[in-house]
């Protein structure tokens, strides 16, 4: 069943346009991979997705629901509790220890706070980085700092997880132990995947794959279909 | 967010958002105490008038700007225009550390939180401090009060330490100046608010500022210089005391928010010269910094422009008193009188003078702050160049550079815009014509009425007028005083540098 | 990918102890799951060559009912030969020759930019199943670390190719105008 669909969206940036009409769906529990050469909107394609850019045209439904017209609070709040967000780096808050890092959705959300750090500790555990939970993220290695990361992007249980270049940053062995977790809790969640990267080895985790270029889906023939591989 | 999720999430920070913190408040402190002090002047009671004391002065005061009920407004309304520069300071705090809060606000956002969620959570921050800041304020002033209240031996008090203003007054000072303050934040946190994406992906440049500042300029002398002789005539007929504030403050602050933003177009076009001309690599560096953040040089120093822009005005109009004092003597002399100078709009003129200085130093501390945290900002990319053999006498180089080339324009122009402002607005030095009976005979012969009729006669004084002189010097005195300011923060400020190049930076997150 | 030394590999399998041929394949498809399953007759030529090469020689051969089962050991001339073997580094790509490069340049001598484009393409999309296929395997909760590190070597091969194949996509059309001034 489709989740989330994006109608000929646009988006620029100035006068640079990034997107130039996409779309595309996403089933229930399927992991996409979003591929194409550096600069063809994959990453612009997946913040309209997450409701975190606003697309200059186009819809994006959810659910049947548009969430592009959404107000900014609404779309926060949807990103918080129905989606997670992986990115390359960048997205841990330094001055907070790994474990207040997970939990931090769940405090926004009004959770308590000794509540959303058992839960949180419970989630680093999973992730296999349990070790670091009261060390910032300064003190951390890449590996550990990504995990504390998807650890946090799949605290609120989310229906879709949005990775942007997930293992960009990590080598050829932190990367395939991180995206080798990711898929499994996926699948055990019935979560989608929505996988932005630019490597073939790491789109091959996913069910079916999109090729972007140019702002455009690319339908000569690049993006290969689903092998049915999703459960 | 539950309140103790709230105060965490508020308080996580490093030492700089400590430093911004403990500023904020300081700031506070002597915002506080600036409107404590106006709103006791405003407090003193006017005594009924009496056979004794027709004008209602209130004699127990040493202080002519406190005696006379005519002046306590305008005493007041300059204790208010000393936050000003307090504010100013504020704002260049609320930048310390702000491309890390910033990115914290922005993971914040990313992790799921409502603009809303966010904004509560930086105006906590502020508004705690100031709150902090206005306690001890509201402390440190209720102290002055017992200290200073000392009165000479005629039991003349120096200071209005008798009164105290309503306790609903100090509250809203207490309460007030923070939620102020905490709203100010709000406003500045819009561009973080609107983009989860903060720091990882910046929309499209935003083109260098024009010279729309000068409008703005134009705009706040206008409604200065034509806009209050109209409200002026307007006043004999109904009230404007209300009014009259009001003119006055927006048209200085238009004015002044011209000077400020003229400042960002100044960095702005002293860059793409400089980047013309510019052989030698400190230069260079210099003029892209100032291209691509030419609003930092308004920032930097909007507090040092204001204390200028009020400096310029103030001498101009000591200029103005000064020409006004000739000019009363020589009408004086005319009809055979020699008159002392008329110390007192002078000596009001020290004390305003005071509190431009007090300005001065309050905004040369909030440039060190600004000039220190621009180098711990780009404490990485120093660091970068340092590591790539980039020598640390070139980055020095270029942060003077960039820091004094477009101050000084922009104090040029503050001296400007303070000297002309005023001259409008108080007009050249005039006296009315008007006539006078004058005994020419001895004391004793004009003291007998039956005999002064015999040696009196009429002297028409004509009207005159003068224009002030330009006070060159003084305006001289006051653009140097300055220029130094702005080299003595940056010299202090680049011993920073060195500690800020550590190879070591390029770890840090 | 290259082809497999077989003779080495069985050198390397009796290193610790004479086997005959039928435990010998299997070990080779155990060892090497991922390659060409090596066939019986194959491991007996080879075997043979070997003998006669003097690298190993026959221990013993016995026969229940089944079929003739000949224990073969290493000898120190053949354990000097793996080990040399061992030692030598294999020359990186000597040759750059793939069958998939020759039918592109072929593609493009014989026909026009699109056939060549289309060979690319759909080339890319055996290559990325096949790839998914592997990612597969190698996740399989039954995986060894034998299946994931043969997987493993495929996969970085095929990303490898896959890189190239997205690469020469963008520049099919220059190469073309190259070809064909």
């Amino acid at each position: 069943m489709t989740q989330l669909q994006a109608r000929d969206v646009v988006r620029s940036y100035g006068r640079t346009p990034a997107l130039r009409g996409v779309t595309l769906d996403l089933d229930e529990g399927e992991i996409l991979a979003v591929t194409g050469p550096s600069g063809c909107g994959k990453s612009t394609l997946l913040h309209c997705l997450a409701g975190i850019l606003r697309p200059d045209s186009g819809e994006v439904t959810w659910r049947g629901e548009r969430i592009d017209t959404w107000s900014e609070a609404a779309r926060s709040r949807l990103r918080r509790t129905e989606f997670g967000v992986l990115f390359q780096f960048g997205q841990l808050v330094a001055e907070l220890t790994a474990a207040e890092n997970v939990a931090l959705p769940l405090l926004l959300a009004g959770t308590g706070r000794r509540e959303a750090r058992a839960v949180a500790a419970s989630w680093l555990d999973r992730l296999g980085v349990g070790e670091v939970a009261d060390v910032r993220p300064g003190e951390m290695s890449g590996g550990q700092q990504q995990r504390c990361a998807a650890a946090r992007a799949l605290v609120t249980g989310p229906r879709v997880l949005f990775a942007d270049e997930p293992t960009g940053a990590l080598d050829t062995l932190a990367g395939e132990q991180l995206l080798t977790t990711l898929v499994r809790l996926s699948r055990e969640k019935g979560t989608s995947v929505v996988l932005v990267t630019h490597e073939p080895r790491i789109a091959a985790y996913a069910d079916r794959e999109v090729v972007l270029r140019d702002g455009t889906v690319d339908h000569s023939g690049l993006g290969v279909p689903s092998t049915g591989g999703h459960r | 967010m539950t309140p103790g999720a709230l105060v965490r999430l508020a308080l996580a920070g490093t030492r700089t958002d400590t430093a911004r913190v403990l500023l904020t408040a300081l700031s506070a402190v002597l915002a506080a105490l600036a409107v404590l002090a106006a709103f006791t002047v405003l407090a003193i009671p006017t005594p009924p008038a009496t056979a004794d004391n027709p004008v209602r002065w209130s004699e127990h005061y040493s202080q002519a700007l406190l005696r006379e009920p005519g002046l306590r407004g305008g005493t007041a309304f300059a204790l208010v225009l000393l936050t000003v520069p307090v504010l100013a300071l504020a704002g260049q705090c609320a930048r310390l550390g702000a491309p890390a809060r910033d990115r914290r606000l922005a993971a914040l956002r990313l992790a799921g939180a409502t603009p809303r969620q966010v904004t509560w959570l930086a105006m906590l921050e502020t508004g705690v401090a100031s709150l902090l800041g206005t306690l001890t304020g509201l402390g440190l002033y209720l102290a002055a009060r017992e200290l200073l209240h000392r009165p000479d031996e005629h039991g003349r008090l120096a200071l209005p330490t008798d009164v105290l203003p309503p306790v609903g007054a100090l509250a809203a000072v207490v309460l007030g100046l923070p939620v102020v303050a905490g709203a100010a934040t709000a406003l500045m946190l819009r561009g973080v608010i609107t983009t989860p994406l903060g720091v990882t992906r910046r929309a499209a440049r935003e083109r260098g500022p024009g010279p729309g500042a000068m409008v703005l300029i134009v705009v706040g002398a206008a409604v200065l210089v034509l806009g209050w002789p109209l409200l002026a005539r307007w006043s004999a007929y109904g009230p404007s005391a209300a009014l009259g504030p009001v003119f006055l403050v927006g048209g200085g602050l238009a004015a002044l928010a011209g000077v400020v933003s003229a400042a960002g177009w100044f960095s702005y076009t002293t860059g793409r010269v400089l980047r013309r001309y510019a052989r030698r690599p400190a230069a260079l560096l210099a003029a892209s910094r100032l291209m691509a953040d030419p609003w930092a040089g308004s920032r930097t120093f909007a507090a040092l422009l204001a204390a200028v822009t009020f400096g310029a005005g103030a001498a101009a109009l000591r200029a103005h008193f000064v020409a006004q004092d000739e000019l009363r003597r020589e009408a004086s002399r005319r009809v055979g009188v020699e008159a002392g100078d008329n110390p007192f709009y002078l000596a009001t003129m020290t004390l305003v003078d005071l509190a431009v200085t007090v300005a001065v130093v309050i905004a040369a501390a909030g440039l060190l702050v600004a000039v220190v945290e621009g180098i711990v900002a780009r404490r990485r990319a120093y660091a970068a160049l340092v590591a790539t053999g980039v020598p640390r006498g070139t980055l020095a180089r270029s942060i003077a550079w960039q820091s004094v080339l477009p101050a000084v324009p922009a104090i040029l122009l503050a001296l400007a815009v303070g000297t002309l402002v005023a001259r409008g607005l108080f007009g050249d030095a005039t006296s009315g014509s008007y006539t006078s009976l004058v005994c020419d005979a001895g004391e004793r012969l004009c003291s007998d009425p039956a005999t002064r009729e015999r040696y009196s006669r009429i002297v028409e004084v004509p009207a005159t007028h003068r224009v002030p002189d330009v006070p060159l010097e003084h305006l001289a005195l006051l653009g140097a005083g300055a220029l130094a300011a702005v080299l003595v923060t940056v010299a202090v400020g680049l011993l920073f540098l060195r500690s800020s190049t550590a190879v070591e930076e390029l770890r840090a997150t | 990918m290259s082809e497999v030394s077989t003779p080495h590999v069985l050198l390397g399998l009796l290193a610790s102890g004479g086997r005959h041929g039928y435990e010998l394949k299997r070990a080779y498809d155990a060892r090497l799951p991922q390659a060409r399953p090596l066939a019986f007759g194959q491991v007996y030529a080879t075997l043979g060559r070997l003998e006669r090469d003097g690298m190993v020689a026959v221990t013993g051969q016995e026969r229940d009912g089944g079929p003739d089962r000949t224990t073969y050991a290493l000898t120190d001339e053949g354990r000097a030969a793996l080990d040399r073997w061992l030692s030598d580094v294999e020359p990186p790509l000597p040759y750059v020759a793939s069958t998939l490069l020759a039918k592109v340049v072929v593609a493009l001598l014989v026909a026009d930019v699109d056939r060549a484009r289309s060979c690319l393409v759909a080339q890319r999309q055996a290559h990325t199943a096949r790839l998914r296929e592997l990612t597969g395997v190698k996740h399989a909760p039954s995986a060894t670390l034998d299946d994931v590190v043969a997987a493993d070597y495929a996969i970085a091969h095929l990303d490898a190719d896959l890189r190239w194949l997205a690469t020469t996509l963008d520049r099919v059309a220059d190469w073309h105008r190259e070809v064909h001034p």
